[in-house]
């Protein structure tokens, strides 16, 4: 019973994390219908700005800061130079290009910051809570709920944009149908750069979330967090902020029992088995709307 | 998704050569300096007798991690080899030739090990390949290199896999491989700890199967009361560490590699878990572990200190030897190199066994082919002394390196404390002894002087 706790309380962390990264993907497809795979290596640079910060003496929070910030302004930049070429043409080439800035990016990451590994220092404590007399929970610590909280008030916050806010209603209207958005007056470039440009703060956060679970960072340090945000992503169906945090809780619950109760090797194969299951079963994902909505 | 999953994994390859790239950009500097030097007789002229050996240059070629979660440590090995072939061919070189040493990332990863290994024997042409790192990785080259009669020498690993001359001719072992390293642990334990609860951690492949084989041979089942294994890449292991913690294991003993060490510390100090810890050898880099857990103590533990207490094993001198012979002559000719950094126990690893290269290549004679450096190793490899403590057991039946190793405890000031003589093994029932010899000093050039042989 006592493992059984451990690993659900695990399961939630690691699946908040994995939720993170999720809602970033699902930003940049609401509102471009894109999947940005260099979404990785753009949250990796940005936890190495805020690292340069903290190295020089700031603290915590604003190194946060100023990797949102940093976030917000690359992935403006980076739709405005470099995807927005490509927009409208064939999905696939876009597709190329997020590829091809992955590399680059964390080429770029290792050339300026090294290859290295280094301590990342998390702004809560990490030991965690002792229950009773000899039995701690690990997966219960003040950073854990930290990690949870940050991630569960993104979500919100994403919902109460795309629901309740006229920009949010723009957004999704650019995504879906850009001449339609546009006959209504709606700007539809600048709703596609504050897409990118919100889903890279979103992604921001989730690289100091994870940076500060995982301890040790180098510039790959989120390759192999990228392929579980993803699989978070589709499971909840690529088009819902709850449906990738759900997912990603699954996903981190199903990932934990796995390990706890089976094997630590079977990790990855357990994430795509789960993902061709709900995929076989629901194609359009666990939380996929009505087909008349995809576009 | 199943296709965009295929298509990541690709990326992740294609990234992280990208970035070893960026990473090793002067791997390659050969110091250009004329070979005229002290070579000795000149009775014969050189000549090229193959692929990496021409009248003047001999490539040496290898495959470490030098990204990613296994990189950091082992990536400072290459930088150390380096510094001591600079050395020798500032000094004229083996035979007038000048050795070239180009190495390739693989980031640990047994795909990208065949890739670059492949790059290395077909487009740059080695003479022979040294010291390739880890388990999984060089597994995925070793009937690769045995067919194309690559010399594979001194594999960075202390699986047993390397010692079998009838399957694999070309391959050799250098350090103390793991299970006799596990017997001389086991019965350390079983002699000094006999009440302690043992738990191991072992990583999920033959570095830890050998090690648990050798360590069980010494300590009864009912004494090891838990066995966690990880996968490496996975970096969360609370809850290994949990369940070792709850079977009331009170001395952990991890067959794992260095960053596995930090791992394991931070997630012992989050659940308030203290044993007994003891790292294999492999495991023990007490300079990167403290540089990593220093960050997270707030100056409360420095440095190396933050392995205060632990005991580990050791077959090559380390740097807080600091009168050591070896060391001094290594700190010597690392400062003299002018890389980056300063000398580290890795760095040492790779220095200590490019002069076992240096021996072998002089053994090997003048012009040799492939075939006659796998013989020379063979033949003289068992009577070279260098900075290993204990010998190495080259023949042609036996592939096996050094044999032994000491039981060591870090103090305070991260300095090791020798708990035992020298011990020799094998693997195997072989009995473990105390070993006879003594280490030798370095000769007064830095440069062994092995006669050809044949």
């Amino acid at each position: 019973m006592e493992q059984f706790i451990s690993l659900t309380l695990g399961g939630v962390v690691n699946g908040s994390v994995y939720a993170a990264f999720a809602l970033a993907l699902v930003l940049i497809w609401r509102s471009t219908r894109i999947v940005n795979f260099a979404q990785g290596s753009m949250a990796a640079a940005t936890t190495f700005i805020a690292v340069a910060v903290i190295d020089a003496g700031g603290s915590y929070w604003l190194a946060l800061v100023v990797a949102l910030l940093s976030g917000l302004v690359m992935g403006a930049l980076i739709e405005r130079v470099v995807i927005r070429p490509v927009e409208g043409g064939p999905e696939l080439n876009a597709v190329i290009v997020t590829l091809g800035l992955f590399v680059a990016i964390q080429g770029i990451v290792a050339l300026v910051a090294g290859v290295d590994e280094r301590a990342f220092v998390p702004p809560f404590s990490t030991v965690g809570y002792e229950v009773r007399e000899g039995f701690t929970l690990l997966s219960l610590s003040r950073n854990s709920i930290w990690t949870v909280g940050a991630v569960l008030v993104t979500m919100l916050a994403l919902i109460a944009l795309f629901r309740f806010t006229r920009l949010g209603l723009a957004m999704r209207a650019s995504a879906f149908g850009q001449e339609v958005a546009r006959l209504l007056g709606v700007r539809v470039g600048r709703m596609l750069t504050l897409g990118w440009a919100l889903a890279a703060a979103v992604g921001a956060l989730a690289g100091m979330l994870i940076a500060g679970d995982v301890s040790f960072i180098g510039p790959t340090f989120m390759d192999t967090l990228i392929v579980f945000g993803f699989v978070a992503a589709v499971l909840g169906g690529l088009d819902s902020p709850i449906g990738a945090v759900v997912g990603g809780l699954l996903l981190g619950l199903a990932l934990n029992y796995v390990r706890g109760y089976l094997d630590d090797s079977l990790l990855g194969m357990a994430a795509l088995v789960i993902l061709v299951v709900v995929l076989l079963v629901r194609p359009g994902g666990l939380f996929s709307t009505t087909a008349a909505r995809r576009a | 998704m199943t296709r965009n999953s295929r298509r990541l994994v690709s990326v992740l390859a294609a990234a992280t050569i990208a970035t070893s790239m960026a990473a090793c950009g002067g791997d390659d500097d050969s110091d250009g300096g004329g070979g005229g030097g002290g070579g000795g007789g000149t009775a014969e002229d050189n000549e090229a007798t193959g692929p990496g050996m021409t009248e003047d240059t001999v490539t040496i070629g290898s495959h470490y991690p030098l990204t990613g979660r296994a990189a950091p440590g082992y990536s400072e090995i290459p930088t150390g080899v380096q510094a001591y072939f600079d050395y020798v061919n500032a000094n004229g070189g083996v035979y007038d030739r000048q050795i070239e040493w180009v190495y390739r990332d693989d980031g640990y990863n047994p795909t990208n090990t065949s890739t670059v290994v492949r790059e290395l024997v077909l487009e740059e042409e080695v003479f022979a390949i040294m010291g390739g790192l880890g388990t999984p990785t060089h597994n995925a080259v070793l009937d690769f290199l045995n067919t194309e009669e690559v010399p594979d020498l001194f594999v960075s690993s202390g699986s047993s896999l390397w010692d079998d001359p009838e399957n694999l001719p070309y391959t050799f072992g250098w350090q103390t491989d793991y299970e006799s390293e596990g017997k001389i642990i086991g019965q350390y334990i079983a002699e000094e700890f006999p009440d302690a609860k043992v738990g191991l951690f072992l990583q999920d492949d033959d570095f830890g199967e050998d090690g648990e084989r050798g360590v069980r041979q010494y300590l009864d089942d009912d004494q090891i009361v838990e066995v966690q294994t990880y996968t490496s890449g996975n970096i969360d292991v609370g809850p290994q560490i949990a369940a070792l913690q709850a079977s009331g294991a009170d001395f952990v003993l991890g067959f794992n590699t260095p960053p596995y060490t930090a791992l394991t510390q931070l997630a012992a100090r989050d659940l308030n878990y203290t044993p007994q810890w003891w790292y294999s050898n492999v495991g023990s880099a007490p300079d990167l572990v403290g540089s990593l857990l220093g960050a997270f103590s707030q100056g409360a533990v420095s440095g190396a200190s933050a392995l205060a207490g632990i005991y580990t094993t050791s077959y090559i001198p380390t740097v807080d030897q600091v009168d050591d012979p070896w060391i001094q002559l290594f700190q010597r000719i690392w400062d003299e190199s002018g890389q980056e950094g300063v000398l580290t126990n890795t760095r040492v690893y790779g220095m200590s066994m490019a002069y076992t290269m240096v021996q072998a290549l002089q053994a090997a004679g003048r012009n040799p082919t492939g075939d006659d450096l796998v013989a020379a190793v063979e033949e003289a490899g068992a009577d070279w002394q260098g900075p290993a403590f204990t010998p190495f057991r080259y023949s042609s039946d036996r592939h096996a390196g050094i044999s032994g190793m000491s039981v060591v405890q870090f103090n305070a000031e991260g300095v090791g404390e020798p708990k035992t003589p020298l011990l020799v093994t094998d693997t195997g029932d072989a009995e473990i002894e105390e070993y006879d010899g003594e280490p030798i000093a370095p000769p007064e050039s830095g440069i062994p002087d092995e006669e050809a042989v044949g």
